[in-house]
């Protein structure tokens, strides 16, 4: 038999492999790119250095937050050699199960690797890489454990970054930090896995300025993880650039100050520059201090418990929290009656009790003697006024195009609707207008008498403390207010546009005398509601204002500013279930808050001892 | 004088001159990966391209000597030439492991592996045993025998042990269906007993090594590709599943087979031609179905098994770890290459890639040469390849021409599994890259191969049988 033809399969094999071969290879290398990524993560290592954090300074220059120095205790696991896990555990103070747990943790969790694309995951651990056996150790932590370091080879120490908040105040407007999410990691490629990223307060608003722009380093690596040398000679690699300083508004010694008014207490102080729309202070009561919250090892340990906290005090109340205003809102329904028209400065009613309950005053003659006493048949008539202003026939058709011109003053308030203040956690309060009641009531169903409670601002009307220093604002502006801020100025920029801009109220500034005066009255003439304000020689005006709470004790409020002509804070306190009126409590800290910004040193220390020792939350 | 004369004349300069520039781009490739800052000298004996060069150096000495001794002699010492190689191989068990296996004899750093010699051993005595059987090829006795050739070594082989050179010794069966040894007497001897059958010859048997090659090839791709899906963005994004795929470069093949028999087969042979062609489309098809669906009736830990030996699962540092990184080294190599002496991947320094300078040397060439580096080198083995067939085919004597076909398939079984290896078309069992790779004896047993084909061939004039 012949065979040669035997041999065209066999040549045919040998073309058929070089040829599917290469296709393969040209696949491979021309087409699919997914190998190059591969060799990209493989051997170029894009080594980031994230820069520490822009810093923040309150308004007189002092540092409020800063960062401080951590060291990682680091371990690579090839290194190590005839480990004593016994004097190890003794260094670091643990027992020799949790040095063995963490050994287990540490290569089950560590360096899992993520596929982008499908977003699997598989365990990467290597021996030969560096990861923390300990994070976020203080000096004194390290001072103890580094000098032994020799005996343990496979360890390291490493630095790292951290916040500080030297003067613990001020939590819930300089917010914290906490290590990113997987989510976060994929929204933005700025983060890595371990990258801190802010979570609430400033520290989340300002996030993408204060995190500053990371350094990279592009270096080829063996696959012992150690550096071979810069790829491109360094041509791609960038420099590490640290976030902004963050220059505050904030009175850091005011915002302390108000904390401590309000230790034992729920509650909420909001001071304002009225001028500028800065923010001298935003206490939240109560608070924590922030250094509690810093770095993995704290949060984990001090966060549930702060969550847990029945007075909450991870809630930003003077942003979050919605109140009714009580009799504070009686200034607005007064300013709206003399825009509208509707009453004049001279304007008396009868303080009739049978319509809606009062306390003993003599009845107002005029407007400022009103906003004096906080007479409310007096604002049921105003308001009444305002909303039943006969432009129909029809007291419902009436009533309906009363209150949404109402509203619509209100909302030119900054009421009703989130302030653009820069601070994440802001809720917008209520003002109810037509639609809202036609929900409750049905269409021209209702009219002034139903929604009365509306005129000394209780029932649907809801405001939060910010709003409330707002309007303290206006009136102490005469008309307009620039949205309550923070910041100042970002690095050497001074303020950001939008906080140059004014806003006015519809309400013209002519009108505002009266109301000043009626607020000078309540605090410093004999028979006002807010005597407990005054001070020597700084004319305050304000105006009390006594929640009803259906749900326990009253809440005392009181809004003010000070002095009378040319204010330089306006300022709004909330005293959550304090036992008496806003005369009682909230008009003497808002007195105590007023002196101390405004001299510096605090007279009345009768008055200061009484709200310091005021205790409401424990009973 | 003559003699001299025919040296220069009856050479065949264009697969000497093919030899040497492997040779020398092997050369310049070792020294591109294994390169030491300290000792830049190419001639620096103490580094691995320094050895490598004095080892071609050795390998051309010994193809010189070769070429000095008359042809006649290795047909008639195969056998003392395959019996030393036996000897050599049972020394070498009796010597201390290396990297777990008992591959090595010498002392010291010079040290030689027999398993690479034996090729050549195994190759000489089989030419000489199926040259000196007549007509009577296919009879029970010689299929063993010439199985017995082979069978020997292997086994010494694989107590080592040593995977690679023991797939590689499965060579030899091509050699042997070429010259119509196959297992096809067994095969009827099992049919015929049957009773009232009484086959000739059977289609099967006479093929099994070829079948068997497609079998295990298609259904490797095909479980290969499996997993994937190619997109091609030059066809707006089109994404064919790997599957499909499969099938459809099945069905291109097929057609163009057709239209070439068509063209070029004789009147007679057109219809048997169509039918082969159709009928061993519907089988591969079938295959390569089966394979498929069948796959994925597996239990999961079989499934694992096959995946990781594959290539197929995501283990990019576990069991999977060499492989996935000479992938990654390769893919990375575009069109151009990254440029010589630039690779970051599988650099000996870099260590990304075990084994870089020896059995994943392909890595560092196709990432620094990218595709039209390797487009080159698969021309250059190609040529290498099919020139030995033809120089095989040319020869007068039945001896001479088994022997080249080893030295031919032995050759091609390096190239594809190596290359394979490299680009996760074959499992890793670390079997070196002829001429390339970095390593004494495979460099010396190649050539030594490689010269004795040479010698064969030069003298093929003299040869009467």
């Amino acid at each position: 038999m012949n065979f040669d033809a035997r041999k065209y399969v066999i040549i045919t094999f040998v073309v058929l492999v070089g040829l599917i071969y290469a296709m393969r290879i040209f696949y491979m290398q021309v087409m699919d790119d997914t190998w190059t990524l591969r060799a990209q993560e493989i051997a170029e290592k894009r080594k980031e250095i994230t820069p520490p954090r822009g810093v923040l300074f309150d308004r007189n220059g002092k540092k409020i937050v800063s960062n401080r120095t951590y060291y990682n205790l680091m371990m690579v696991e090839a290194d190590i050699k005839n480990l004593d896990t016994v004097a190890f555990a003794k260094l670091i103070g643990w027992t020799r199960e949790e040095v063995r747990q963490r050994f287990i943790d540490i290569r089950e969790g560590e360096g899992v690797y993520r596929n982008k694309h499908t977003g699997k995951t598989t365990p990467n651990y290597q021996k030969i890489r560096a990861y923390p056996f300990l994070k976020e150790l203080t000096l004194d932590e390290i001072a103890n454990i580094a000098p032994h370091l020799e005996d343990f080879p496979g360890f390291y120490e490493e630095v790292t970054s951290m916040r500080s908040y030297p003067f613990a105040n001020g939590a819930n407007i300089v917010g914290y930090l906490s290590e990113v999410n997987a989510e976060e990691v994929d929204a933005d490629h700025f983060y890595k896995p371990g990258n801190n990223i802010g979570r609430a307060g400033l520290e989340r608003y300002y996030e993408k300025e204060l995190r500053g722009r990371k350094g990279i380093r592009y270096i080829v690596t063996s696959a012992m993880n150690n550096a071979i040398e810069p790829y491109a000679d360094g041509k791609y690699d960038t420099t590490a650039l640290q976030g902004p300083a963050l220059k505050l508004g904030v009175d850091i010694l005011l915002q302390a100050y108000g904390e401590k008014l309000l230790q034992n207490k729920r509650g909420c102080i909001v001071a304002i520059e009225p001028s500028t729309g800065e923010i001298l202070a935003l206490v939240s009561a109560p608070s924590y201090d922030p250094n509690l919250l810093i770095g993995k090892r704290n949060i984990s340990t001090n966060y549930p418990k702060l969550l847990k906290d029945p007075n909450m005090p991870l809630l930003p109340r003077p942003l979050s929290s919605e109140y009714p205003p009580g009799s504070t809102f009686k200034l607005l329904n007064s300013l709206i009656g003399l825009q509208e028209g509707v009453i004049t400065p001279e304007s008396g009613f009868p303080c009739n009790k049978s319509v809606v309950g009062c306390h003993n005053h003599p009845s107002a003659g005029n407007l400022a003697d009103a906003i004096k006493h906080s007479c409310n048949p007096y604002y049921y008539a105003v308001t009444r006024r305002i909303i039943q202003q006969g432009k129909k026939r029809s007291n419902f058709e009436d009533a309906e195009i009363g209150l949404n011109l109402w509203a619509k003053y209100m909302h030119s308030f900054g009421l009703g609707q989130k302030l653009e203040t820069d601070i994440t956690g802001l809720r917008a309060g209520s003002i109810p207008d037509a639609a809202y009641y036609d929900k409750w009531y049905g269409h021209h169903r209702w009219a002034f008498s139903t929604i009365r409670s509306i005129s000394i601002g209780q029932g649907e009307v809801m405001l939060t403390p910010l709003h409330m220093a707002n309007i303290a604002a206006i009136i102490a502006n005469r008309g307009w207010y620039i949205t309550p801020h923070f910041v100042k100025s970002i690095g050497k920029s001074g303020p950001l546009p939008e906080f140059r801009k004014k806003h006015y109220a519809m309400v013209e500034s002519r009108h505002y005398a009266t109301i000043v005066e009626g607020m000078r009255r309540v605090v410093h003439e004999p028979g006002g509601t807010g005597k407990r304000a005054q001070l020597k020689d700084i004319i305050v005006c304000g105006k009390t204002g006594t929640v009803q709470n259906p749900h326990g004790d009253d809440h005392s409020v009181f809004v003010a500013f000070a002095p009378m002509y040319k204010p330089k804070i306006a300022i709004a306190v909330f005293i959550e279930n304090a036992k008496g009126g806003g005369g009682l409590w909230a008009a003497p800290t808002a007195g105590l808050m007023i002196e101390k910004y405004l001299t510096r040193k605090i007279t009345e220390k009768e008055r200061e001892k009484i709200i310091l020792e005021a205790n409401f939350v424990y009973k | 004088m003559r003699k001299n004369e025919s040296l220069v004349a009856h050479l065949d300069w264009p697969l000497f001159i093919v030899y040497m520039i492997l040779l020398i781009m092997g050369v310049a490739t070792v020294y591109s990966t294994a390169f030491n800052e300290d000792h830049p000298n190419i001639f620096d004996f103490s580094q691995k391209y320094g050895k490598q060069i004095m080892w071609v150096g050795v390998s051309l000495f010994l193809g010189l000597m070769v070429f000095l001794i008359d042809s006649d002699i290795y047909r008639k010492f195969c056998v003392p030439i395959y019996l030393f190689t036996l000897v050599l191989l049972v020394i070498v068990l009796f010597m201390p492991a290396v990297n777990g296996a008992h591959a090595w004899l010498g002392i010291g750093s010079m040290g030689i592996q027999p398993a690479e010699f034996a090729k050549i051993g195994t190759g000489l005595l089989l030419a000489r045993f199926i040259s000196n059987v007549n007509v009577k090829q296919q009879n029970i006795q010689t299929v063993l025998l010439a199985n017995a050739i082979i069978l020997v070594p292997m086994a010494l082989i694989l107590l080592q042990p040593d995977a690679g050179t023991f797939v590689v010794f499965t060579s030899f069966l091509f050699v042997m269906y070429r010259e119509g040894i196959t297992y096809d007497p067994l095969i009827l001897k099992m049919v015929n007993s049957i009773p009232g059958v009484k086959f000739k010859q059977t289609w099967v048997g006479s093929h099994f090594i070829p079948i068997l090659f497609v079998v295990v090839f298609l259904s490797v791709v095909t479980l290969l590709m499996s997993n994937e899906t190619l997109e091609f963005s030059w066809l707006g994004g089109l994404e064919i599943p790997g599957f499909w795929s499969v099938i459809i470069a099945l069905t291109i093949f097929a057609l163009i087979m057709f239209l070439i028999l068509r063209f070029f087969s004789s009147r007679r042979d057109r219809n048997r031609a169509t039918f082969v062609v159709l009928f061993g489309y519907i089988l591969a098809s079938g295959l390569a179905t089966t394979v498929n669906y069948g796959f994925q009736g597996l239990a999961t830990h079989q499934k694992d098994r096959i995946e990781l030996f594959l290539g197929l699962k995501e283990d990019p540092d576990g069991d999977d770890y060499n492989r996935n990184r000479a992938m990654a080294a390769v893919g990375s190599g575009g069109f151009t290459g990254k440029g010589y002496n630039k690779a970051s991947v599988s650099s000996v320094e870099s260590n990304h890639v075990p084994e870089s300078e020896t059995d994943f040397i392909f890595c560092p060439f196709a990432e620094e040469w990218g595709f039209l580096g390797v487009f080159v080198l698969f021309g250059l083995y190609m040529f290498m390849l099919l020139r030995i067939i033809m120089i095989a085919e040319r020869q007068r004597s039945a001896f001479n021409r088994i022997y080249a076909y080893t030295v031919a398939m032995i050759l091609f079984y390096h190239f594809a599994i190596n290359i394979g290896m490299n680009i996760g078309f074959a499992p890793v069992i670390g079997i070196p890259l002829p001429f390339f790779s970095y390593g004494g004896s495979s460099m010396m047993s190649f050539s030594m191969m490689m010269f004795i084909l040479l010698k064969l061939d030069s003298q093929r004039r003299d040869v009467l049988q």
